[in-house]
C-alpha cells in the first residue's frame, strides 16, 4: 500500500524533476561508495605500514574530502551557485574558525603528537594523576582506559603543554623500593639479603643488576633504595612477590624496619619525679 | 617399566586407568588421558637424583592437585616426549673470566638446558605443552632500548667433552670461538639464540648444531654460523627437535656482552 503510494507519487513529479532526483540518488549512492573503498583502499594497500594513527588521519582525510566533494556535487546537481555558497561559507568559516578557537587548538596538537609520536595505541601512560592504556589517538583528543576500568579523554591541548610519562616504552623497567632500616642494623647484612631477594626472585633480571644503597640517615633509621629490573609486562609479579620476600626474609633474621620513634632524655631529673 | 637416562625422550603410550610420570631432577611430569583430554601436572623434582625416568603408574598413585591442566584432543597416542630449546636466547656466563688473545681460537662445550616437550603422534599430531625441566634466570642483553630478554644461564666452559656429564636434560652445544681481531678478547658472556638451534640425538648426548663465533674487534659486530650439520663428535646422530626460527648462513649479532661497545652498561 505504502510502496503503491510512493509510486504513484513518483508517476506524478514532472519528468525533469524525476531525472534530477535520480542524478542525486545516483551521484550519492555512488560518491559514498567511491569514498568508503578509498579509505578502505588507503588503509588495506597504501597505509599498510604506517601508525594506526596516521591510518586514521589519513582514512579521516579522505573521508572528509570525499563528503565535501560529494555535498558539493550534489548541490550543483540541484542548481545551487556554488560561487555564491563559498562566499558565505568563507564569511561562515571565519564565525566559526574564532568560535571553535580551542576544537583547532587541539586538532593542531593532535597533528603535532601524531607526527612527533610519544606514545602509540597500546602504552601506558601517566598525565597527571590518570595513568592507563591509550585505546585511541584522535584529531581532537586521546582516549585512555584506566586501571579501574574507567575511560578518560584528555584533549590533544592540554597533552601537548604537560608531562606525559610513557610507562611502557622501553621494555624494561627498574621498580624502586625505598625503605628504612632500624638504626644499629648491620647494613652489610641487609644488603646481602637484598641480593638474594633478587636473585631468587623468578621475575628479577640478573642484567642490569640491581641497584641497592644505602641512600640517607633519617630520623628514624637508615634509608635503603632498592631498585630491580624486570620486563614491563612483570610489573605486578614483581612487585608483589617483592614486597612479600622483603618482609619474610627481614622477619628471617630479624631485620627491623624503621618506625618513628623518639629517644627523650631528660638531665638531672630524678627517677622517682619521673615515675611519678 | 621404566627407561632411564635418554631413554625418557622414547614414545609412550598409555594404557587405560594409567599415569605417565616422566622424572627429572628439578620436575617430575605427570600424564593421563581421560576421555578425549589429557591431563597433565608439573611438580618440582626434589633435586636430588641425577637420573632421568620415565615410568607408568597406577592413577591412584598421582598426586593430588589443583594445577592439572587439561588439553582437549581426541587423538589416543602414542605420546611423543621431545627436547627443544628455551624460546628465548641464552646468555651464558662462564663460571671463570677469560680472555682470549688476538690470533687464538678455542672450542668450548656448552651444557644448555632443554625443555620438555610432549606432542601426540598418529594421523592428527599435535604438540600439548612446553615445560622447562630447570630454572634459568631471567636477564637483559644489550642497552636497556634496544636489548633483547634472554634467559641467563651460568655454567662451567669445557673445553673436552671428558668433562661433561652424560645427561637426558642438558644438550651440549659446541662452540669455536675465533679472536681474529687485534685486540683481547675478554669473554665474560655470550649470547647463544637458541630459537635458531635445532636438537640432534646420540647414543649419549643430546647436541644442539655447532657455532662458530668470530670476533673481528669491538667496532665490528661478531660474526655467529651456525653448522647445520649434526656435529660430528659422536656418531649417529639423529634430529630429534628442529630449531624454532631456523636460520640461514651467517647471522651477524651482538654476540660478546663483556664490551661496553656493545651493552653501553
Amino acid at each position: 500500500m505504502f510502496i503503491q503510494q510512493i509510486m504513484n507519487w513518483i508517476h506524478s513529479l514532472p519528468p525533469d524533476i524525476l531525472t534530477k532526483v535520480l542524478r542525486v540518488a545516483i551521484t550519492v549512492v555512488l560518491g559514498l561508495f567511491v569514498v568508503r573503498l578509498l579509505a578502505g583502499l588507503s588503509r588495506r594497500y597504501v597505509m599498510r605500514k604506517a601508525t594506526p594513527q596516521r591510518q586514521m588521519i589519513v582514512r579521516k582525510l579522505i573521508t572528509y574530502v570525499g563528503y565535501t566533494l560529494l555535498i558539493m556535487a550534489v548541490l550543483a546537481e540541484l542548481g545551487v551557485k556554488l560561487t555564491a555558497l563559498l562566499g558565505a561559507a568563507g564569511i561562515v568559516g571565519i564565525a566559526v574558525g574564532f568560535a571553535s578557537q580551542t576544537s583547532v587548538s587541539n586538532i593542531i596538537s593532535g597533528l603535532f603528537l601524531i607526527s612527533e609520536k610519544p606514545f602509540a595505541i597500546g602504552d601506558v601512560i601517566q598525565v597527571g594523576d590518570t595513568t592507563g592504556i591509550i585505546q585511541s589517538i584522535d584529531l581532537l583528543s586521546i582516549k585512555i582506559r584506566t586501571f579501574d576500568n574507567l575511560f578518560v579523554r584528555i584533549p590533544n591541548e592540554k597533552i601537548l603543554s604537560s608531562s606525559v610519562t610513557n610507562i611502557t616504552r622501553f621494555p624494561i623497567r627498574r621498580l624502586d623500593i625505598v625503605f628504612q632500616v632500624d638504626y644499629g642494623q648491620d647494613l652489610g647484612r641487609v644488603h646481602e639479603i637484598l641480593r638474594e631477594i633478587a636473585r631468587g626472585n623468578p621475575w628479577s633480571l640478573d642484567e642490569p643488576e640491581p641497584v641497592i644503597m644505602s641512600s640517607a640517615f633519617k630520623e628514624s633509621g637508615i634509608e635503603i633504595f632498592f631498585g630491580l629490573w624486570f620486563a614491563k609486562s612483570d610489573f605486578v609479579d614483581v612487585k608483589n612477590s617483592i614486597m612479600r620476600d622483603i618482609t619474610t626474609r627481614f622477619a628471617e633474621h630479624s631485620i627491623r624496619f624503621a618506625r618513628p620513634a623518639r629517644v627523650v632524655t631528660i638531665s638531672g631529673a630524678r627517677e622517682s619525679e619521673l615515675i611519678g | 617399566m621404566q627407561k632411564t637416562g635418554l631413554a625418557v625422550w622414547e614414545p609412550v603410550e598409555i594404557p587405560q586407568k594409567k599415569c605417565a610420570r616422566w622424572r627429572f631432577p628439578q620436575k617430575n611430569i605427570w600424564v593421563e588421558r581421560v576421555e578425549s583430554e589429557w591431563h597433565v601436572l608439573s611438580t618440582p623434582g626434589t633435586g636430588k637424583d641425577d637420573e632421568s625416568s620415565t615410568s607408568l603408574i597406577g592413577r591412584g598413585q598421582k598426586p593430588v592437585s589443583s594445577f592439572w591442566k587439561h588439553y582437549l584432543h581426541r587423538g589416543t597416542g602414542p605420546l611423543q616426549p621431545s627436547p627443544v630449546l628455551p624460546d628465548r636466547p641464552i646468555v651464558v656466563r662462564p663460571d671463570r673470566s677469560l680472555t682470549i688473545l688476538p690470533g687464538q681460537s678455542t672450542i668450548f662445550f656448552l651444557e644448555l638446558p632443554v625443555w620438555f616437550k610432549l606432542s601426540i603422534t598418529g594421523h592428527q599430531p599435535a604438540r600439548i605443552f612446553e615445560e622447562p625441566l630447570s630454572a634459568l634466570t631471567r636477564t637483559w642483553f644489550g642497552d636497556p632500548v634496544t636489548g633483547e630478554l634472554c634467559w641467563g644461564l651460568a655454567t662451567r666452559l669445557h673445553h673436552s667433552l671428558d668433562s661433561v656429564g652424560l645427561s637426558a636434560y642438558i644438550a651440549v652445544c659446541p662452540l669455536m670461538i675465533e679472536n681474529t681481531s687485534e685486540t683481547d678478547l675478554g669473554f665474560e658472556k655470550i649470547c647463544i639464540h637458541a630459537e635458531n638451534l635445532s636438537i640432534f640425538q646420540g647414543e649419549e648426548r643430546l647436541w644442539t648444531n655447532s657455532l662458530h663465533a668470530q670476533f673481528m674487534g669491538p667496532e665490528q659486530s661478531t660474526q655467529m654460523e651456525i653448522v647445520h650439520t649434526p656435529p660430528e663428535f659422536e656418531p649417529d646422530l639423529r634430529l630429534v627437535s628442529e630449531a624454532r626460527h631456523p636460520s640461514t648462513g651467517w647471522n651477524i649479532r651482538r654476540t660478546f656482552g663483556v664490551l661496553k661497545y656493545f651493552t653501553d652498561f
